[in-house]
């Protein structure tokens, strides 16, 4: 029992600590109704394009909720830069929504929606 | 997110050094030396290094322990290869005289050979017979057979045989475990103790027995009257 226990605890340890390591790619993915980034991006996209400033507004405030959700998840499995620089995307984004400026807008999705595949990889 | 990764990478390092390491910190020779320092300085970056994930930093530092083991197992296994990764001893200083061809190789100065000498308490390079360097840095000293210590031998002394004393109390309390390996008893311990004018297993702090048959014994009040201080300072520190 001694034998098994000695070589047993450093094996379940060490796989405990991969799996958390890797638990990103998994743990990036949707578990409920508001943490879906993908999907979020992909409404604000078609807000922003279609000059619906409004919606945007209130889309923003989901994809933030959404991404505070998941950045609690995913912070031992990626990397601090790729996640300040979505936050930085998305305060960017804001500002860029408040100025009804539709380029900038676009811009700052396409680079958050970068920054959330890179993340974790 | 930094408190996660540290105890990754300690609980990580702990047992990659379990399996990696038999050998003490004085015995490692450089190429160990450098394998550790590489290793920890491996496990500090996926600590703190947080512009990274902590998975190639894990990936690096198990490749690293990998590549250690291997060269451990080719060594063992293969002794051409031992030598070259290990190096050899050498003899830096044969029937008093000293090898100056040896020591150019090994990039070492004569003081470092007369301070490596010092410390294994030699002051007098006239009573060196043979000195080796070890792939571990350290020296080996053979005297000349005049400076050799006396031994009881060469008197023809009859002496006991001293052994490794096992230890019977620790901290007032008793190891049965090691009573039973030498077939005594705790009712014979008390008794031994009661010889000493102790009462309770309580006042011992330490207890061991030699395999010549005698008792050493301290109990927590030493009673002495002048306790000598070789501190320089009065503290608190």
């Amino acid at each position: 029992m001694r034998t098994f226990l000695v070589r047993a605890i450093p094996i379940v340890t060490l796989i405990f600590f991969i799996l958390v390591m890797l638990s990103g790619d998994v743990l990036k993915k949707s578990f409920g109704n508001d943490d879906n980034i993908t999907q979020s991006i992909a409404i604000l996209m078609q807000d922003v394009d279609n000059e619906n400033w409004e919606a945007a507004d209130k889309d923003t405030d989901n994809l933030t909720r959404a991404w505070n959700k998941v950045v609690n998840r995913i912070q031992f499995s990626s990397e601090r830069n790729e996640i300040n620089n979505f936050s930085i995307s998305l305060a960017r984004l804001r500002g860029a929504i408040q100025a009804k400026d539709r380029s900038a807008g676009l811009q700052e999705l396409n680079e958050a929606y970068e920054h959330w595949n890179d993340l974790g990889k | 997110m930094v408190i996660v990764r540290a105890f990754i990478g300690f609980f990580t390092l702990l047992i990659f050094a379990r399996i990696i390491g038999k050998e003490q910190i004085s015995q490692l020779n450089s190429f160990d030396y450098v394998l550790g320092i590489t290793i920890g300085s491996i496990a500090a970056s996926l600590t703190t290094d947080l512009s990274s994930r902590a998975w190639p930093h894990w990936v690096g530092l198990l490749t690293w322990v990998v590549l250690g083991l291997l060269m451990e197992l080719i060594s063992t296994k293969w002794r051409y290869a031992a030598k070259y990764l290990e190096g050899e001893p050498a003899i830096v200083i044969m029937n008093g005289k000293i090898m100056e061809n040896v020591l150019k190789k090994l990039k070492y100065r004569a003081s470092e050979v007369s301070e490596l000498l010092r410390n294994k308490g030699v002051f007098d390079l006239n009573q060196v017979d043979f000195a080796i360097i070890e792939p571990n840095g350290q020296i080996s000293v053979l005297l000349k057979p005049e400076y050799l210590p006396l031994t009881p031998k060469d008197l023809n002394v009859k002496v006991s045989p001293s052994g490794i004393s096992t230890e019977l109390v620790y901290d007032g309390i008793i190891i049965e475990e090691n009573l039973r390996q030498l077939n005594k008893d705790k009712n014979w311990l008390l008794e031994e103790l009661k010889k000493q004018r102790i009462k309770d297993i309580s006042e011992v702090f330490l207890v061991t027995l030699n395999p010549a048959g005698s008792l050493y014994v301290d109990r927590y009040e030493d009673h002495l009257k002048k306790v000598t201080d070789i501190g320089d300072y009065k503290g608190p520190y």
